[in-house]
């Protein structure tokens, strides 16, 4: 069939399908099964109210459970056996990554990745939410630093190559270096240690957009009554800014924080298309492609890795979940 | 936000030039981008695209002629360089004017215009600002001429060929449309069912929500990678393979996590006492999430649609993994990734002006959506 | 708009027309009208006679794209018009990784090229490629030159753990050229080195004219780093017998063997050398291999030699002519070990993946002349096949590679195309980067590589 008619089928069929399910369910549940009248209907009304919930999160959750927690669990599973899944070998698997050095390095820069690229991008966020906000031209601001965030990963390893390319005929940074400074050309992909930075600003250069969209929304959000007051105090701006205005969003922005942590425990294209993953640039996420669809029990191991160090941040995020609900 | 404090002429002009320099950073790498996809190849290799509207400096080769005319013991030809069609093939318009020349390839502006090259045993050649040339050789010139290399400024050149090249090539509109009809459905139907799931855990009581919130949210660390083969064999299992299906099952379920905490995280600052009150009117809550909570997080379902349609619009794995590798099937990352970089691998300016056009459409879309994007992802900002 | 602009607009317009036609109508539009040309028409017309597959799809994958893929559709095309099927073709810059997940996902292609055939192998021990009938290891001595090394790459093992024969080789490309300027080698008073010792006197005496000898560009995104594997390889033809090599391609000795070692030293005489190369040895492994080749056509030139496959040429500036611009000589033997003239090349295998008569009757059609001397008439690759005149070929330069290959004493597969995809396509290319650029000694490389094959075991 015409993809496009399976499209728009789809669309009607997939909106009409989810609201009729669960006005169908609901008009079940509150009509047929429990119905709010007859003796039984304060039982009715109670019994109602403990389905519905389930109602209600029931496609969510069959979702869920089969692309992400069955994969999940599967995976556990297969990590504990070979290559091509026939023989099991335990933590065979995980005690060969620890002794591989390839294996440390990419721990090593995922550490590397999970620091920088949230404190700069959220930061980069905050200044920009802030300084946005009070000028006129704020808004077209605010769609320019957001831009890269439309761009696909494909899009952007194209556009950092014309800034870090080492023929300053190409490469913006090597062109300033040798106009402005005449200095030699530089190739900052191979700097050791240091090329690690310049991948990861490209996240940041992306991420910076979305940090900055919610912190200005968290920045409107605190009442004018409260920096009124600290200004006939005789507060100045930076006074205003962290004592007063950081605090008011803070759980915002450890919100946004672990968000992109999260995201940069899990982002390999960046590494992948520029490098390969040669020169020391190697993180967890690029260097488990290197056995994906090869040596499954390996791939599935590093993956595994790749959420149990993401799963602290994930607590501190549940908690501050947690304390919302109350 | 107009405060007293922020009025000092010199702390506006801090903010305005802090704010530039920010943006500046921001969008240098993309307008170079967008430069060089107006640009040729080999202009790209010569020149950096900040001097894409400056002339560029080639160096260029090209033949005398042969007519010669005695002078002497010697013989004179004279003509233009231009006239060769070899020199002019390396310019692109009008050539400006000569700077130097040689007759070796390793040294190609040894001399001057204008002045005369001693070539050694009474041989000279003399090039011009213009192109005209006048080469005195002792031997009668035989079936070709004699090699001129030069160095002359190339006007700049800016062309749509590029674009043209990508939009009319080889597919490039059926797997735009491809993208759209994969991005559409895959940004609706989360949204929907992550609404009602985001409404349950936000404003139903029930035993382990706190439980469910916290697993939801937790599923956001999965590698997507590590899901793709195994669903991929569900797939197969149930009939479903390689398809458009698939895949808007597929980024349902991977962009479920993400639409399921920013949505109840927006639900649960809407005020509670809109829902009290419906509620103690007899509202069913199925009437309440139709009626009340559904409008009032208008907001929060377009920013969360924005995200959802970038992520996958640009999406290059998913697509990959859950459509088939037909050529009719292929999405525009998938197009670029695959299939530009291989042939054309070499020519930056193709594969600038087909990032651009698979960039035109989320662009769009942010910018007509952008007023939701703030009001959007506040909890409680609705006072 | 200028007349200029105008004009060189309808001409783009027109080539695009033409080949979007090409490319659509692939069962209308024959490049050599039937009869025509140096072909064996009469075999052509006894398949077609008693193949009939009207009405029928056949589906073939490959990693060719753009007009690589406009080039086989060409060839398609043909099978098309004898059979009356209507053949769809789909390639993918990362068909190594889309194959496998179309295996995966169950749904692979009718019939598979692989560009690589170790690749292939690894699928054939899967079971997931069809066997050919047992008389095609005769076809291949019968019609190949050096048939039985040919038929020995086609035949990997299968799931019962006992070689067959699953693919038809479709394209081959010769690896062990040098290119260069022939204008820029007279105005310097060069010589084409017959040795490689003299290759070596030449790259000391363009230093000391004040030229880099060597343009190297190892970058290719993901793949960065696959040049230098066909240098060593080269190498390692050059300084060992060619059962050496065998053994190095299969791990029967490690990788870190003294010999191969050595070989991977004699790419490094050259590649690290901060002089011999353009930009320096590290610069080298960040220029993308297809900027590379420019170096050659500049003025000045930035070097005097690239040595890199048959199919570089699809990458030089517009307008190179092959044989005036820019030519080829063979990268040199040493005269001093006594090896003869080894040659290094590549080749896609047309597979079988689904078992179906149109499959095997596309088996049939490539053990016909006719598609190998239409791949030599495209300029493109070349083939072995012996029963192609070499007026097949569409320029002298085809003649001239197709020469070499026929005329080797030895020739042997692109060592990494053959070795499983974690060595072949992974270890060794980032092993080759990091040597290039110092990070790792000849030795600590080869160990890394000889590692990576211990943990597939």
């Amino acid at each position: 069939m015409n993809p496009l008619i399976q499209g728009l089928a789809t669309i009607i069929l997939g909106v009409g399908g989810c609201v009729g399910y669960f006005y169908a369910s609901n008009l079940l549940l509150d009509k047929v099964l429990y119905p709010a009248k007859g003796r039984n209907i304060a039982s009715n009304i109670r019994r109602a109210n403990i389905i519905r919930p389930w109602l209600f999160i029931f496609p969510a959750l069959l979702v869920l459970t089969v692309y992400l927690a069955y994969p999940v669990v599967g995976s556990a599973y297969r990590s504990l056996f070979n290559r091509s899944g026939d023989e099991y070998i335990a933590l065979g698997n995980y005690l060969a990554l620890f002794e591989s050095p390839e294996f440390r390095r990419s721990f090593l820069n995922n550490a590397l990745w999970a620091l920088f690229v949230p404190v700069v991008s959220v930061t980069a966020g905050l200044i920009a939410a802030q300084l946005s906000d009070t000028l006129k031209w704020g808004n077209i601001a605010k769609s320019l630093i957001f831009m890269p965030m439309a761009i696909s990963f494909v899009g952007a390893s194209l556009i950092w190559k014309f800034v870090y390319a080492v023929d300053s005929d190409i490469g913006l940074i090597n062109a300033v270096l040798a106009g402005l400074f005449g200095a030699g050309p530089i190739d900052v992909i191979q700097i050791p240690f240091w090329n690690n930075f310049f991948l990861m600003f490209i996240l940041v250069w992306i991420q910076t957009g979305f940090a900055m969209v919610i912190l200005s929304a968290a920045l409107r959000g605190i009442p004018e009554e409260t920096i009124e007051a600290a200004i006939l105090d005789g507060a100045n701006p930076f006074q205003i800014f962290f004592r007063i205005k950081m605090p008011q969003i803070f759980s915002t922005i450890v919100v946004v924080w672990t968000t992109i942590t999260v995201g940069s425990l899990k982002i390999f294209d960046i590494v992948y298309a520029m490098t390969g993953g040669n020169f020391g640039t190697e993180i967890l996420p690029s260097y488990m492609m290197s056995f994906m669809f090869r040596d499954d029990g390996r791939a599935t191991s590093v993956a595994l890795v790749i959420m149990i160090i993401v799963l602290p941040v994930m607590i501190s995020n549940i908690r501050q979940a947690q304390k919302e609900l109350r | 936000m107009e405060n007293i404090a922020g009025k000092k002429p010199a702390l506006i002009w801090a903010k305005n030039i802090a704010m530039a320099a920010m943006v500046l950073i921001w969008v240098i790498p993309t307008f170079g981008l967008l430069v060089s996809s107006f640009r040729d190849r080999d202009q790209i290799s010569a020149t950096g695209w900040w001097q894409a509207m400056l002339p560029v400096e080639l160096t260029a080769r090209a033949r005398t002629g042969t007519e010669a005319t005695p002078d002497g013991p010697l013989f004179r030809v004279e003509g233009n360089i231009f006239d060769d069609e070899e020199a002019r093939s390396y310019f692109s318009g009008t050539p400006g004017d000569i700077s130097a020349f040689g007759t070796r390839g390793a040294e190609p502006t040894t001399y001057p215009a204008g002045t005369t090259g001693d070539l050694g045993d009474g041989e000279t050649l003399t090039v011009n600002a213009d192109g005209s040339y006048v080469w005195i050789t002792p031997e009668k010139p035989g079936s070709r001429g004699q090699r001129v290399y030069f160095a002359a400024e190339s006007p700049p050149k800016l062309t749509l060929d590029n674009y043209r090249t990508v939009l009319s090539g080889d597919n490039m509109g059926r797997a735009f449309l491809n993208t759209l009809i994969v991005a559409v459905p895959a940004t609706f139907i989360p949204i929907l069912v992550a609404a009602f799931a985001a409404y349950s855990l936000a404003w139903m009581e029930f035993p382990i929500r706190g439980l469910l919130i916290a697993g939801i949210v937790g599923l956001l660390v999965v590698p997507i990678q590590l899901a793709l083969v195994p669903v991929l064999n569900l797939h197969n299992d149930i009939g479903v393979g390689q398809s458009f299906v698939g895949i808007w099952l597929a980024h349902t379920g991977f962009g479920m996590p993400l639409a399921v905490y920013l949505l109840r995280n927006y639900m649960a600052g809407l005020p509670r006492d809109i829902i009290e009150c419906a509620r103690v009117d007899g509202a069913t809550d199925f009437q309440i999430f139709t009626k009340i909570i559904l409008p009032l997080s208008l907001p929060a379902l377009a920013s969360f649609a924005i995200f959802q349609f970038l992520w996958t619009w640009n999406d290059l794995l998913v697509a990959k993994v859950f459509l088939p590798s037909a050529d009719e099937a292929k999405v525009m990352t998938v197009k670029i990734a695959d299939d530009l970089l291989g042939s054309r691998g070499g020519d930056w300016g193709i594969l600038a002006a087909a990032a651009f056009v698979s960039i035109a459409v989320p662009l769009g879309v942010f910018f007509s959506l952008q007023r939701f994007l703030v009001r959007g992802l506040l909890a409680g900002s609705v006072k | 708009m200028t007349s200029k602009f105008r004009t060189a607009l309808f001409c783009s317009s027109a080539i695009l027309a033409a080949s979007l036609a090409c490319a659509a109508s692939a069962d209308s539009h024959l490049r050599f009208p039937i009869g025509e040309g140096p072909f064996d028409w009469a075999e052509f017309q006894a398949f077609a006679d008693s193949h009939d597959f009207s009405g029928q799809t056949l589906d073939i994958a490959g990693a060719g794209t753009g007009r690589d893929a406009d080039l086989l559709r060409e060839i398609f095309a043909y099978f098309a018009e004898a059979t009356g099927a209507e053949v769809k073709y789909s390639g993918s810059d990362s068909y190594e990784q889309d194959i496998v997940i179309a295996v995966q996902a169950g749904t692979p292609p009718d019939v598979a090229l692989f560009p690589q055939p170790g690749l292939a192998a690894d699928l054939a021990k899967q079971g997931n490629l069809v066997p050919l009938a047992e008389d095609t290891q005769q076809w291949y001595i019968d019609n190949f030159a050096a048939g039985e090394s040919w038929a020995d790459l086609a035949s990997p093992t299968g799931p019962d753990g006992k070689p067959h024969v699953y693919g038809i080789f479709n394209a081959v490309d010769v690896k062990s050229l040098v290119w260069y300027s022939p204008e820029a080698f007279d105005e310097n008073g060069y010589d084409i080195p017959e040795s490689m010792e003299e290759l070596k006197t030449l790259t000391d005496t363009m230093v000391d004219d004040g030229l880099t000898p060597f343009c190297l560009g190892l970058g290719a995104g993901a793949g960065t780093g696959w040049p230098a594997t066909d240098w060593v390889e080269d190498f390692i033809l050059r300084t060992q017998p060619p059962e050496v090599y065998d053994q190095w391609v299969k791990n029967e000795i490690p990788f870190n063997d003294p010999r191969v070692v050595a070989a991977i030293e004699e790419y490094g005489y050259f590649a690290r050398n901060d002089d011999y190369v353009d930009g320096g040895s590290s610069a080298a492994a960040t220029i993308d291999f297809r900027d590379s080749p420019d170096g050659l056509f500049e003025f000045p030139p930035k070097c005097m030699m690239h040595r890199q496959a048959s199919f570089i040429p699809t990458f030089f500036p517009d307008g190179i002519v092959i044989g005036e611009d820019a030519d080829f000589f063979y990268f040199p033997a040493y005269e001093s070990k006594d090896l003869g003239r080894p040659v290094l090349g590549s080749g896609g295998l047309a597979t079988i993946m689904q078992d179906k008569p149109i499959a095997h009757a596309f088996m049939a059609f490539l053990q016909t002349s006719l598609p190998h001397a239409l791949t030599a008439a495209q300029g493109k690759t070349l083939t072995p096949h012996t029963g192609v005149s070499l007026d097949a070929y569409a320029n002298d330069t085809g003649r001239a590679l197709a020469e070499i290959l026929l005329s080797a004493t030895t020739f042997r597969f692109d060592g990494s195309d053959l070795m499983p995809g974690e060595i072949g396509t992974d270890a060794f290319w980032n092993a080759m980067v990091e040597y290039t650029t110092g990070s790792l000694t000849a030795d600590e490389a080869a160990a890394a590589i000889q590692a990576r094959w211990d943990s597939i075991r």
